[in-house]
């Protein structure tokens, strides 16, 4: 399954994902997630820096940007536990504040992907035709462009900022969503039970939304864990070059840019904000591994996230 | 297989008509006058008319797509207005440095990758697999520019072993090319080593369960040549392909490492586009990418078809 | 005008044969030359990309750390006190009416294609600023006329006396003498022909590579070849210097100044500079044209954390632009931070929950960087401070539209009171973007841009800053210190407080 593969059946999708009557429950997928250890580890991390980004400032012991210039660089003590950064602020009160835009920042930009994809990928795969040509064709063509850049790009022509950092990011994983969704949509739309509802005379929306939808959205799931993952790296890679989240605003991958050129007088500067960059990212990778392997046996996401990588 | 052919470079021709269209619509999706916004302050009337005139701006849009279009296939990509020379030229000088990053982090990807994932797909739900897991897992969670410098840090200034920065011809000093492509090579390939060892388990796994393996073992063929002769064969054809969309993104330039890097590759080369809006130089540079992009995809498609003839069905 | 160009490329090859014949006698032992260089290329990194390389028409700071070396002006800033003295013209003279300036030119310069300079080639220089109205253009409003009465003369006819003519002829490279006819024969974006000490001999995407002009009028140059390199990732930069990668660079973080020169890897000098950064508001925006606000906001300010934050220790507050090495320094400093007092200014305008975008930009970190300790000072008075953080092109046309509350930004590389004031404080100035315009004001601006005696013109200036200073048209933050750092290898190198980076005399051991 390349960037243009128009066969429903590539060598990665020869099976079918997840056949339908075999479709997860989510207790049921919840309870094949904690049986893999190292899954289980990784929801109870995602869970704590939920908690952390929904309490936010309530946990914060000072404020997002409370400068104290007689108190800047100062290493971690009782007082800063994760020190304080160049302009005297207090790190560990930075990273825990600074969770919820990070955070945000990842599941807004998924979220635009994801319902943009689905649909697309629904349309394409339900119809076929011309409209699934037409609209394979765009994604085929927002693909062909490097992400990093095509997200530049979009924040150039619409200024930068957290809410443009999020769109640019969102248009960015549009097209993995589209086939990720197309090429289940294929495998599905042929099964009895969908040809079953055509025959008793239901509606197109209904049958995409009641009879397939359910059954294309273990891939997407799969899809949606990594692309968090993505989604967070990419804000602080936007960051690094100042498009990003704006000061004095703190996001995780702006500290980490800004912590850089610290390292070697102010170490945790950059150390704190990245291991929270770490531990989120890898979190996301190893529950969307363990999606994957509980879900997509075929590999299907995987194909495609890798393809996703700019 | 012919009429597969045909199709899939029909297909690529429709989606390049459409990339060029997109690209050419930068200049024109940009709120504002691009000339205008590109001279910023240094704005003066007579620069303004020469640069709208060399870029065919004052022609009606459907002429200038069609001249750009036409222009482009010919190789003239215009003028860049930031600093007066052809876009062609600018892009020819920085290619070998992003082809040597490119082609560098992909042999650096592979020799992570292609160990690591069969290692733990031999051996599943073991240590083994555990750590690689982990090991690839932690690759792809580390912001890239971070990696670049902490490898600068310990490589350069701490240990002395290489260069931190820059870029040296290939054919200028073989030596000090190879010497000033490691850092970058390894930072770049370890995500997408990264990113390949997994899928190298998984197709790996795939071709364990395969009834050819099962039949290869069941004949008491020794493991060594079922691995080498069938696991190995059938799972690396998937891992081609990844591996070609890898490389097409690679060769778009990877923006922060060259950045951090030093690097005059073509990803510098966009960014510095984007920040000065040299609109021409942009669109040349994201049309080559495209192209690029497009290039490696059928190369990749085609070889697997000749691999795998069940998909040129 | 006459040209010889066949025989001074002629007197090129017989100097090239002599220096080949007189190192002959020794292959192995060092080459000393007259200039006492021992040669070797000198390796830079700087942090930006040159635009392009013709002088006339570039603004980046990049291009010109590259053209300080390949070019010449009539006169120079002296590296010490930043006065003026001979290059390429040896003499000056004003008229009695102050309306006639005549410079008399060096006889023994040639360009690096061979050809000598004349009165011709000024000419054709300055021609070239004013009617194609280039970047500097404006320098030269009161010129009516330059004219070249013999090869080794040249007139300027001046409209009203314009006692800093010298600034504008030689401050720095943006007033280049090129030859008669360059802009015609040559692309100058990226061919130079100069009289500098160095030639330019590559313009490539990895670098620049300069190479020694061995007809050099001047003393030097003491190293055969100079590469400019770009490194713009500080930290990059920094160890490139450290593991002997460069030689040199500027790219040196603030905050690693005082370890390195504990260190003595490398030598790291400082140097205040000439340059001054000011926050300014909009006088067009309510409640922003109200002098109580914009005292209130200058009230509220903790200027030695803005410094702090700005350089590491490295920036000097400063409520007036010009730093206190210069003679046109005055020392006037009316603000201290009294939040009180700036509260209650704030209720005597009937001004409550006032929100202020700040415009900064990332093309000059220290921005970013000061833009939060004020929006940390403001809050205290109660004033939101949005932080715009733009694109530098972004930031010029919003600053050129009017389309801001405040920005942040600073001017570089100033000598005379006039580039410091002017244009910036008269009411129709054309880098007037506040909107201040105080009769008074220009008046005295516009007395002191034409008054000869020195003592006189600085008196008007020191009374236009301090009613600039009082109505805060421009906010003044600080002026910070010029940073560079080089490898032990390096000699002869003299940091400079207008950041020109000059290599003619620089060797290598």
């Amino acid at each position: 399954m390349t960037a243009l593969d128009d066969t429903p059946a590539g060598p990665a999708e020869a099976g079918q994902v997840a056949a339908p009557d075999e479709a997860v429950g989510a207790r049921g997928l919840l309870r094949a997630l904690l049986r893999n250890r190292l899954a289980a580890a990784a929801l109870v991390v995602l869970a704590i820096f939920v908690v952390v980004a929904v309490l936010g400032e309530r946990l914060a012991p000072y404020g997002r940007n409370e400068v104290s210039s007689a108190d800047k660089l100062r290493a971690p003590s009782l007082e800063h536990p994760f020190g304080t950064d160049q302009l005297g602020r207090d790190v560990l009160s930075r990273v825990l504040i600074g969770a919820e835009p990070s955070l945000r920042v990842g599941l807004v930009a998924v979220g635009i992907a994801l319902v943009a994809g689905v649909v697309l990928g629904l349309v394409a795969g339900y119809y076929r035709g011309l409209v699934d040509d037409v609209v394979m064709r765009c994604m085929d063509v927002l693909f062909a462009f490097p992400a990093i850049l095509l997200a530049i790009a979009v924040m150039a022509i619409r200024g930068r900022g957290a809410t443009n950092a999020m769109i640019a990011i969102g248009v960015v994983y549009t097209p993995i969503f589209a086939r990720v969704t197309r090429a289940s949509v294929l495998t599905v739309r042929e099964q009895v039970f969908v040809r079953a509802a055509r025959s008793i005379g239901a509606g197109d929306l209904r049958i995409m939304t009641r009879h397939v939808l359910p059954n294309v959205a273990a891939p997407i799931i799969v899809q949606t864990s990594i692309s968090l993952a993505f989604a967070i790296l990419a804000e602080a890679a936007l960051s690094f070059i100042g498009l990003g989240t704006q000061p004095p605003e703190p996001s995780w991958g702006r500290m980490l840019a800004d912590g850089r050129g610290f390292i070697q007088d102010a170490w945790w500067m950059a150390v704190f904000p990245g291991l929270a960059i770490f531990a989120v990212v890898l979190s996301f990778n190893v529950t969307g591994d363990a999606l994957r392997d509980a879900l997509d046996p075929r590999q299907r996401s995987a194909i495609e996230s890798a393809a996703g990588r700019g | 297989m012919t009429r597969y052919l045909l199709r899939r470079v029909g297909q690529s021709v429709v989606v390049l008509f459409g990339v060029s269209v997109a690209v050419f619509s930068i200049i024109h999706l940009v709120p504002g006058d691009p000339v205008r916004l590109a001279l910023g302050t240094r704005f003066d009337q007579r620069t303004y008319d020469a640069l709208v005139a060399r870029a065919g701006l004052d022609d009606p849009v459907l002429v200038q797509y069609v001249n750009w279009l036409g222009n482009a296939l010919t190789g003239d990509l215009g003028v860049s207005f930031r600093s007066g020379r052809p876009v062609t030229e600018l892009i020819l000088e920085r290619l070998p440095a992003t082809l040597s990053l490119a082609f560098g982090a992909i042999v650096v990807a592979l020799l992570i990758a292609v160990p690591l994932g069969l290692v733990s797909a031999l051996r599943p739900r073991s240590a083994v697999d555990y750590v690689a897991t982990f090991v690839s897992q932690a690759g792809i969670s580390i912001p890239d520019f971070w990696l670049a410098i902490v490898a600068i840090l310990v490589f350069s200034l701490t240990l002395g072993w290489l260069p931190s920065s820059g870029y040296v011809g290939l054919t200028e000093d073989p030596v000090e090319w190879a010497r000033h492509l490691v850092l970058p090579a390894v930072v770049v390939g370890t995500v997408s080593g990264a990113v390949l060892t997994r899928f190298v388990r998984s197709s790996a796994l795939e071709a364990l369960g395969e009834d050819y393996t099962r039949t290869a073992r069941a004949k008491g063929l020794p493991r060594r040549v079922v691995i080498g002769r069938h696991v190995l064969r059938n799972a690396l054809v998937p891992v081609v392909t990844v591996t070609g969309i890898q490389l097409a993104y690679l060769l778009s330039g990877v923006v922060i490492v060259e950045v951090v890097f030093a690097w005059q590759g073509l990803g510098q080369l966009a960014l510095q586009a984007v920040e000065t809006r040299d609109y021409p130089l942009l669109q040349g540079a994201v049309l080559l990418f495209a192209v690029f992009f497009l290039v490696v995809n059928l190369v990749v498609d085609l070889l697997y078809a000749v691999v795998d003839p069940r998909i040129s069905r | 005008m006459i040209r010889t160009p066949r025989a001074s490329a002629l007197a090129a090859t017989v100097a090239l044969l002599a220096a080949a014949a007189c190192s002959d006698g020794g292959d192995d032992v060092p080459v000393g030359g007259e200039e006492a260089g021992s040669g070797g290329t000198f390796v830079a990194a700087i942090s930006a990309q040159p635009d392009q390389l013709d002088p006339h028409q570039t603004t980046a700071y990049a291009s010109f750390q590259v053209l300080e070396n390949v070019y010449d002006t009539l006169v120079v800033p002296n590296p010490d006190d930043l006065t003026f003295e001979p290059s390429l013209a040896t003499d000056w003279e004003t008229s009695e009416d102050g309306l006639t300036w005549t410079f008399t030119l060096r006889d023994d310069v040639t360009f690096h294609d061979g050809s000598e300079l004349d009165s011709a080639d000024v000419v054709y220089t300055f021609r070239r600023i004013i009617d194609e109205e280039l970047q500097n253009a404006y320098r030269f409003a009161t010129v009516e006329d330059v004219r070249a009465p013999d090869p080794t003369t040249v007139e300027f006819v001046l409209s009203e006396p314009t006692p800093n003519l010298l600034d504008h002829v030689g401050s720095y490279k943006g007033v280049a003498i090129l030859p008669e006819g360059a802009a015609e024969d040559l692309d100058l974006a990226t061919e130079a022909n100069g009289t500098g000490p160095f030639r330019l001999e590559d313009v490539g995407a990895d670098g620049i590579t300069l190479t020694a002009f061995e007809d050099y009028w001047g003393e030097g140059p003491g190293v055969d070849e100079v590469e400019f390199r770009f490194i713009s990732e500080p930290t990059t930069a920094l160890t490139a210097l450290q593991t002997g990668e460069v030689h040199w660079t500027d790219n040196v973080p603030a905050q690693r100044v005082e370890e390195l020169q504990g260190s003595g890897d490398v030598t790291v000098e400082t140097v205040p500079s000439v340059d001054y950064w000011y926050m300014a508001v909009n006088f067009a925006r309510p409640p922003f044209d109200r002098a109580e606000v914009r005292e209130a906001i200058a009230l509220a300010l903790d200027r030695e954390a803005i410094a702090d934050a700005a350089q590491f220790g490295l920036a000097r507050v400063n409520q007036t632009a010009i730093p206190e090495e210069s003679f046109w320094y005055h020392d006037y400093a009316p603000y201290e931070r009294d939040v009180d007092a700036a509260r209650d200014l704030l209720a005597e305008a009937g001004v409550e929950d006032l929100t202020m975008g700040l415009m900064v930009t990332d093309e000059y970190p220290e921005t970013v960087e000061v833009a939060q300790v004020i929006a940390a000072n403001l809050e205290e008075v109660g004033i939101t401070v949005d932080i715009q953080t733009e694109q530098f092109s972004t930031w010029l046309d919003r600053q050129g539209a009017g389309d801001f509350d405040a920005f942040l930004l600073g001017w570089l590389g100033n000598l005379d009171p006039y580039g410091y004031y002017h244009s910036q404080h008269v009411c129709e100035g054309e880098n007037n973007y506040q909107g201040y315009c105080d009769p008074e004001t220009d008046e005295l601006l516009e007395r002191a841009a034409t008054e000869a005696d020195e003592d006189a013109r600085k008196e008007l200036y020191d009374e236009a800053a301090e009613r600039i200073v009082d109505a805060n048209s421009y906010i003044y933050l600080y002026n910070p210190s010029v940073v560079q750092a080089w490898t032990d290898e390096v000699s002869g190198y003299e940091l400079r407080p207008d950041r020109a980076i000059n290599l003619e005399t620089v060797t290598l051991s």
